[in-house]
Order: structure tokens, then C-alpha cells, then sequence
């Protein structure tokens, strides 16, 4: 097993409240990873600095051992690193179809150009017809993406995090608003495009029992630092993360 | 098909207005062209792209201009023509650098401010605006290359060819570009400034270019202008002329690719129609655009496509 990222002391500071403090995290390639914790914990945070939607205040980022902390998020979705976000991020007005094609012309470097047609580019119309039947919106392709139900959005929301062929994709909250039955299928859905499009899923997700149930890896926050990481089993039984998270009945 | 169609119509019926219509009617022909190219290309940054911005005016007015001294200079349609539209490109692309660091009311306000800098060196740089007098005398040149041919500008009908030429030009440049992989990525900057950077691309790339485009068409609109009009003056670079195409697209309609079209057209119509009757026009038109904007706001487009205004 390999280390696809690795963090350094990373810190994220808002004023003297420490949203992220002292990371030193090594996120293994191939691994369901989850990352857990209490609202407020610094999940999102993290994940903003990992992703290079927010700069660090202090640390390193390593992918696959090349230092990408300051790079944005433009620069390192070229390396392989894509995700979705907690609150709904789609693009509302374009059609469900280009809303994966977007991110397909992204990664073939075709949006530069000026005067042929979007349906003139065969390889990345191909590409998100695909990408569209394996997030099940093959049927939606023709409205407009803020017209979906929550549901289909948030699938949506995956079918884009994974058009850029990302070999590193966090996904936030991908299931939030949904039923649990939603729950499951969303997250089945993820866990068989982690194994098809051989890409490492990080996820940040409050139902502790898809958390137990899909997980390879746990990384369990609070108050901005890690409190602990293992394998599922482990976390369970992990006294302090059951005093300060998980409570007696997981 | 309906479209290619109804399309082939309006050309012709246009190519064919000298033959029914006057020189007044040539004269408004003309103008309703020029703020058809201004506003398509406000509306690559406004409805495409998600900026609004308050300065077009300036970059309308570095084309008028540009040409206008190499017409003085040089007399020479094209060669005054192309010359406008580069000065204007330049000055945009440099100034677009500053502003697009910046989004929403900071954008607006960028461009607002820059736009009103190039109104101050318009009326104080004398020497080579003119001042508060503006250039006149500009010749309406022939459009000439040396060699192959030399048509004679001074028929207005011949003049309303080339600006009917270039509009044609321009607006097919524009549906190609909206509908090109570049004009997704722009749209995709106005839905949603993160998502776009979040699935790798530059959002100041294409921020910068859509500035360009837009300042190219503002610079060819202003172009063409000081061939028709024979003078410039330094109210061309004023705020509230920016806010001309600004209304002509909420009149026409933001998200559609006609509505700056079809709003250019009802703007100066109502303008010219309601200035006849009364001096105060422009609350006449401000009352109008409200309206509109309040009960349409896809604009009057929207009333006939498919899902209505509402939206």
C-alpha cells in the first residue's frame, strides 16, 4: 500500500480559534477512508486545505510525495485531486449533460477552445454519456442541473467529482438531506467507483453505520486535531472516541 | 431548421432595407447594429460569465477613438476600423487583469472607475482627444486594399454594407463562442466560481478572456461609429452610456443568446419613439425597463420561447 497524501503539522487558524491543528495525516492509496468527528471538529476545513480550496497558515501537503501546498485548486484537480462540497455545488443553470461535460473537456485540456462546437468534441461527449449512466442521470441529461431533485444533485454532485478521472477524490458529505435508504445506495454507488475507476475515496459523512459498514480507514477529528485513525474495528473500540464522539452503543 | 430559417429571412430582409427604407431609417438601422454588437459583448461577461460591469462605455470609446485619429491620419476604413478594435482589445486586456481579481459589486465598481478614467482623459487630454470639443472632420474613407478594390464610403447605403457586414461577422464569432467548450467554461464561472476552479479550471483565464472579447466588441462597436457620425466626443466613455447595453440586455433578455439582440432593437426604438413626444424619455424607458425586468425576467425573449418569463 501506498501514501497517496501526506500532511506535515498542517493548521488552519480563524483568529485565535485553531480550525485545524498540528495534522499529520497519511492517507493510503486504495483505502475507503472516512473521516469522522463532532460538528465543528475541522472536517470540512480539512478538507478545504487538502482539496487547495483554503490555503494552510502553516504545514506541508504532499501528493504522492510532490509538495502541493500552495497550489490551488485548478492547479491540483490537473494532478488527480477532485471533490465534491457539504453545502450543494453544481452549476444550476447548464444542462445535467454539461455539467459532467465541463469537467471531461477539463481533463482532456479542451476548454481553451474558442469556435468548435461542445457536440464536435466526440471524446468528451462519449465520456460524459458514460459518466452520466454511472451516476444514474443517463434519463435527466436535458434539464437543467438546478432542477433536479436533492437527490439527483447530490449525484450529480458526484457525477462531476469523478468526470476529472481523479486518482484522489474527498467527497463531503456526498449523502447529507438524503434518506437513509438514499443513504445507502449513494454510498454503494461511491464504494463501486472507487473500485471501476480504481480512485481513492476520502468521505466525510455523519451515519456512523455506513461509516462502520464501507470504511477501510477512520480518522476520527476534534477540535481540529486527530484523535485517532485505525480500521473501523479499532475506532470502535477506541475508549477516548467513544467518550468523546461515539457515545456506548456503537 | 425554423431558426436557419427565420435567420436567412432577417439577413435578407436587412441586406435589402436600403432599397425600401431612407436615409433616417438607415441612420437608426445603423445605430441598432452598433448596440447590438456592444451589448452581445457585455452580455459574454454579464450573462455568460456572471461579472456585470459599469465601464464599457470606456473601451466603446478608446474604439471610436482609436479609429477616428487613424482616420485623420490615415484614411482608411479598414485599416481605421481594425485599428479601433486592437486599441480597445489592448486596453481591455490590460485592464482587465485588475479587474478580474475581483467579482461582484468590487468588479462592478473596478470597471465603473477605470471606465470613468478613460471619460477624465477623453475631455482633459487635449492634445489628443480634443478635449470637450472631441475630434471632428473624421472622413468616412473608402474601404479600400490597395489593388484589389476601392469602394466609395460616401453613400450612407454603402457604409450600412460594411457596419451590416461586420455586425453579421460578429454575432457569428458570438454563437460560436457561446457554444464552444470555451463559452461552457465561462458559464460555468457564473454558475459557480468554486465548482469551476474545483474541476481544474483557471477562473481568471477565462474571466480574462470574456473581459477581452467583451472589450473587443465594445471597441468595434465604438469603430464603427466615427465614419457614420464624423465626430467624437468624450460623452461616449461616460457611465451612463454603459448602462445602454445593460438595459438592452434586461430589456431582451440576459440568458438567451438574442436577448441583447432583440433588446438593442426595442431600446433604441422606444428611445427614438419616446423622445418625440416627451423630454423626459428616460424616465419614460426607465419605467418600461422595470417593468419588464419585475415581470419578465428572462426579458422580452423569454415571453416567446417555450417556458415563458417567469423564471
Amino acid at each position: 500500500m501506498k501514501a497517496i497524501l501526506r500532511t506535515e503539522s498542517l493548521g488552519k487558524y480563524f483568529g485565535h480559534m485553531a480550525a485545524v491543528h498540528e495534522v499529520n495525516l497519511t492517507l493510503q492509496e486504495g483505502l475507503f477512508t472516512s473521516v469522522i468527528g463532532p460538528n465543528g471538529a475541522g472536517k470540512t476545513t480539512l478538507i478545504n486545505l487538502l482539496s487547495g480550496y483554503m490555503l494552510p497558515d502553516r504545514g506541508k501537503i504532499y501528493f504522492r510525495e510532490k509538495e502541493i501546498t500552495r497550489l490551488g485548486p485548478d492547479k491540483r484537480v490537473k494532478m488527480g485531486i477532485s471533490r465534491s462540497f457539504q453545502v450543494m455545488n453544481i452549476f444550476p443553470r447548464m444542462t445535467v449533460f454539461q455539467n459532467i461535460l465541463l469537467p471531461v473537456l477539463s481533463r482532456l485540456n479542451k476548454t481553451s477552445s474558442a469556435f468548435s462546437s461542445q457536440q464536435s468534441q466526440k471524446e468528451a461527449v462519449g465520456e460524459a454519456e458514460k459518466i452520466l449512466g454511472e451516476v444514474w442521470l443517463q434519463e435527466e441529461k436535458d434539464s437543467p442541473g438546478g432542477e433536479l431533485s436533492h437527490g439527483d444533485q447530490r449525484l450529480l454532485e458526484l457525477g462531476i467529482a469523478v468526470a476529472t478521472n481523479p486518482q484522489l477524490c474527498f467527497l463531503d458529505e456526498p449523502s447529507s438531506g438524503m434518506n437513509p435508504i438514499e443513504r445507502i445506495k449513494v454510498l454503494e454507488l461511491v464504494k463501486k467507483l472507487a473500485s471501476e475507476r480504481k480512485t481513492t475515496f476520502i468521505i466525510v459523512e455523519h451515519d456512523m453505520d455506513i461509516v462502520f459498514s464501507l470504511s477501510d480507514w477512520i480518522v476520527v477529528m476534534n477540535r481540529g486535531e486527530v484523535l485517532a485513525e485505525g480500521k473501523p474495528g479499532d475506532i470502535r473500540e477506541n475508549q477516548v472516541v467513544r467518550d468523546i464522539y461515539l457515545g456506548e452503543e456503537i | 431548421m425554423k431558426t436557419r430559417l427565420a435567420i436567412l429571412i432577417l439577413v435578407v430582409l436587412l441586406a435589402l432595407l436600403p432599397a425600401y427604407a431612407g436615409k433616417y431609417a438607415l441612420y437608426v438601422a445603423i445605430h441598432i447594429l452598433l448596440l447590438s454588437i456592444f451589448s452581445l459583448g457585455f452580455n459574454l461577461l454579464f450573462g455568460y460569465t456572471g461579472l456585470l460591469s459599469f465601464g464599457q462605455a470606456g473601451f466603446y470609446a478608446v474604439g471610436a477613438y482609436g479609429c477616428a485619429k487613424i482616420l485623420l491620419t490615415y484614411p482608411s476604413l479598414l485599416v481605421g476600423i481594425v485599428g479601433g478594435v486592437v486599441i480597445a482589445g489592448a486596453v481591455s486586456l490590460l485592464l482587465g487583469f485588475l479587474c478580474i481579481r475581483h467579482t461582484r459589486i468590487y468588479f462592478s465598481m473596478l470597471t465603473l472607475s477605470f471606465g470613468m478614467m478613460i471619460f477624465s482623459l477623453a475631455w482633459k487630454w487635449r492634445d489628443m482627444t480634443g478635449g470637450d470639443d472631441g475630434l471632428v472632420g473624421i472622413p468616412r474613407a473608402p474601404l479600400e486594399i490597395p489593388g484589389l478594390f476601392k469602394i466609395n464610403m460616401a453613400p450612407m447605403e454603402n457604409y450600412y454594407y460594411v457596419v451590416l457586414a461586420f455586425a453579421i461577422l460578429a454575432i457569428y464569432l458570438f454563437h460560436r463562442i457561446v457554444h464552444s467548450p470555451m463559452g461552457l467554461a465561462m458559464q460555468g464561472i457564473r454558475d459557480s466560481e468554486t465548482r469551476t476552479a474545483c474541476i481544474g479550471i483557471s477562473v481568471r483565464k477565462y474571466r480574462l478572456l470574456s473581459f477581452t472579447i467583451a472589450g473587443v466588441y465594445a471597441g468595434l462597436a465604438g469603430a464603427l461609429l466615427p465614419p457614420l457620425e464624423s465626430t467624437v466626443t468624450p460623452p461616449l466613455a461616460h457611465w451612463s452610456h454603459s448602462a445602454e447595453p445593460v438595459l438592452a440586455t434586461l430589456l431582451g433578455g440576459v440568458y438567451s443568446f438574442s436577448g441583447p439582440i432583440v433588446g438593442s432593437v426595442l431600446f433604441y426604438l422606444l428611445k427614438d419613439i419616446i423622445v418625440r413626444f416627451t423630454e423626459y424619455w428616460q424616465m419614460c424607458l426607465g419605467i418600461i425597463v422595470v417593468v419588464l425586468v419585475i415581470g419578465f425576467r428572462g426579458g422580452v425573449v423569454s415571453i416567446f420561447s417555450r417556458k415563458g418569463g417567469r423564471r
